[in-house]
């Protein structure tokens, strides 16, 4: 069964003077990694708001169509129930901090005391989060006084601790230094070989193609592209919603252009990397080959 | 790894967890509703004594349990504040406005009679009796303690939520007000000098403070939903409180028995 389903879904927000999303329909099917690309404004955080539920039930607004999650419809789910079966990591590290638990550790576990596990667990799983995100030397902090990226993992660490089978993550790493945005993606990764079905929100084009098994392209509201992440990499629709292209398939299109292309086009650079040493091995002349 | 520090896990920390919670002080550790009922009873025993002496106990005995607690450094002198600013004006209120027959010295038109000083003494050492069992509760009371303690019985988490979060509010409204007062003042407004420059500088920041107040409690909310906190089953607790002791019960049960009889002997004997 198909996890997420969308009908024609348009939604304004309440005090919108036009509509965040218009004519959307999707399907996401569990066990693979969606990623979400597009212009700033495009809809990416408003599509996640609405597949988890927090449209219409937190944020109001006119929402139209028809949104079917596991298979029962958005506005028969308990908020509640919502909020135990999909996690969703905000895009906003700075909105994420109860404000009520007085260090780090004590709130990556807050999630796990509302879900009702055992103290034994809760202090195991946090643990375990707390080395996978090196957030060792931030555990005795208190919550309100970390830094943006500090706020960011603690934010992306809690959620993850709560262990849902659907996970929904709203650029996690925009505030990150190169190592802790490497350490969001190895669980990103961890996530995804368990299974876990997840929609993640990014930027930075490379990663994706390393992680996306597929991509969703946004602009101005619409679903403009949806496919396996092979595919809508390299094709046109990337371009025209603005979203820049992986570097090697950058660098692929240029030597196509002039007239050299390899066999076929790569996503990621171990890909590249083998097509390049594939083409200097079969040519005669090492020199002339590229 | 990168090239930062890596850093051992606190694991003393993370077993303290695994231990009900202790401050190493026999008061300190009280239950905090046992606490409460304790302080409750001094409080209703100080009312009820014959004063000034009996009000004047109950505010020596804070004192020296705030001593017993290793609380003595913060405590007196927040309470000693009080007494000076509290406890002086309504003794001075009391003791010059109290009409009485001695007299014992006319100052233009107020005259200070010995009942009056008599009256003064009780109704402000009983004041400040009732304000020293709450400052010395909340001094002794960490209060995530007291809302575990209020949720094992059967206090919902949203309601100890509401508490925790409204005194969480109030600290916050004055650290915002805070940072919109240099924001203002950067901009080059007004923030210092006399009264009515100060008051009117001070009614535009009203809006943005609780403007941003009122924002954050629903950015709170939400942050809270996607930690599964509005979930209706039962939550479980990372930190736990000892267990009461059967001699804390019988402390307790002391303390109660003592406000009981204290009222008994203010209705039969001594008023
Ligand atoms: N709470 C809100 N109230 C009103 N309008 C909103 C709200 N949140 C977003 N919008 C509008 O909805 C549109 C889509 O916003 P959304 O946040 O979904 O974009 P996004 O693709 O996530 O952008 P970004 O890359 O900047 O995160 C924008 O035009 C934005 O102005
Ligand atoms: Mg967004």
């Amino acid at each position: 069964m198909e996890l997420v389903s969308l009908r024609n879904v348009g939604f304004t927000y309440a005090y919108g003077d036009k509509p965040a999303l218009t004519d959307i329909s999707l399907t996401i099917e569990p066990g693979l990694l969606y990623g979400v690309v597009g212009l700033n404004a495009s809809g990416k955080s408003t599509l996640c708001s609405v597949i988890r539920g927090i449209i219409p039930h937190f944020h109001h607004g006119e929402l139209t169509g028809e949104v079917r999650i596991m298979g029962k419809d958005l506005l028969d789910w308990d908020p509640a129930e919502l909020s135990k079966s999909i996690g969703y990591v905000f895009q906003n590290p700075f909105t994420q901090i109860s404000g009520v638990k007085e260090t780090v550790f004590e709130e990556i576990a807050l999630g796990l005391e509302n879900l009702g596990i055992e103290r034994e667990e809760m202090i195991e799983r946090v643990t375990v989060v707390v080395r996978e995100l090196g957030l060792e030397a931030l555990i005795r902090k208190n919550p309100n006084e970390l830094s943006g990226g500090q706020r960011q993992k603690v934010a992306f660490a809690s959620i993850i601790a709560m262990d849902a089978d659907f996970i929904i993550i709203d650029e996690p790493t925009s505030q990150l230094d190169p190592d802790a945005s490497e350490a969001v993606f190895g669980i990103i990764r961890q996530l995804k070989e368990r299974g876990k079905s997840i929609i993640l929100v990014e930027h930075k084009i490379d990663l994706m193609a390393e992680y996306a098994d597929r991509i969703i392209v946004m602009k101005g509201g619409q679903v403009v592209m949806e496919g396996p992440a092979r595919d809508v990499l390299v094709s046109d629709g990337l371009g025209d919603a603005g979203v820049p292209y992986p570097e090697v398939t950058e660098l692929a299109f240029a030597l196509a252009r002039a007239g050299k292309p390899l066999s076929s086009v790569p996503i990621t650079r171990a890909e590249a990397a083998q097509l390049v040493s594939d083409r200097i091995k079969e040519a005669p002349h090492a020199h002339s080959a590229l | 790894m990168g090239s930062s520090t890596v850093h051992e896990l606190d694991q003393d920390f993370i077993n303290s967890f695994r231990s009900p919670a202790t401050a190493g002080n026999r008061i300190r550790d009280l239950n905090p509703i046992s606490f409460a009922i304790i302080m409750l009873s001094c409080s209703v025993t100080a009312i009820a004594l014959p004063g000034p002496a009996g009000p004047a106990a109950i505010c020596l005995l804070f004192a020296v349990l705030s001593v017993a607690a290793g609380l003595a450094k913060t405590f007196l002198p927040l309470y000693g504040k009080l007494f000076a600013v509290v406890g002086l004006i309504l003794f001075v209120l009391r003791a010059a406005f109290l009409p009485g027959n001695h007299i014992l010295w006319t100052v233009g038109p107020i005259s200070i009679s010995a009942e009056g000083i008599i009256q003064g003494l009780n109704f402000s050492l009983v004041v400040m009796a009732v304000c020293g069992a709450v400052t010395f509760f909340f001094a002794v009371t960490p209060m995530k303690n007291l809302m575990l303690a209020l949720e094992q019985r059967g206090v919902t988490p949203r309601a100890t939520y509401i508490i925790l979060a409204s005194f969480q509010a109030i600290t916050d409204l004055g650290k915002n007000t805070k940072v919109v007062m240099d924001a203002q003042k950067s901009r080059g407004i007004e923030t210092e000098g006399g009264m009515v420059r100060r008051t009117t500088a001070f009614l535009p920041i009203l809006a943005p403070v609780f403007l941003a107040a009122m924002s954050q409690t629903e950015e709170r909310a939400l942050a809270l939903d996607a930690r599964a906190f509005n979930s209706r089953n039962r939550h479980s607790h990372l930190v736990s409180l000892r267990p009461v002791s059967s001699a804390e019960i019988i402390v307790v049960c002391a303390v109660a028995l003592g406000a009981v009889l204290s009222i008994v002997g203010a209705v039969f004997i001594w008023n």
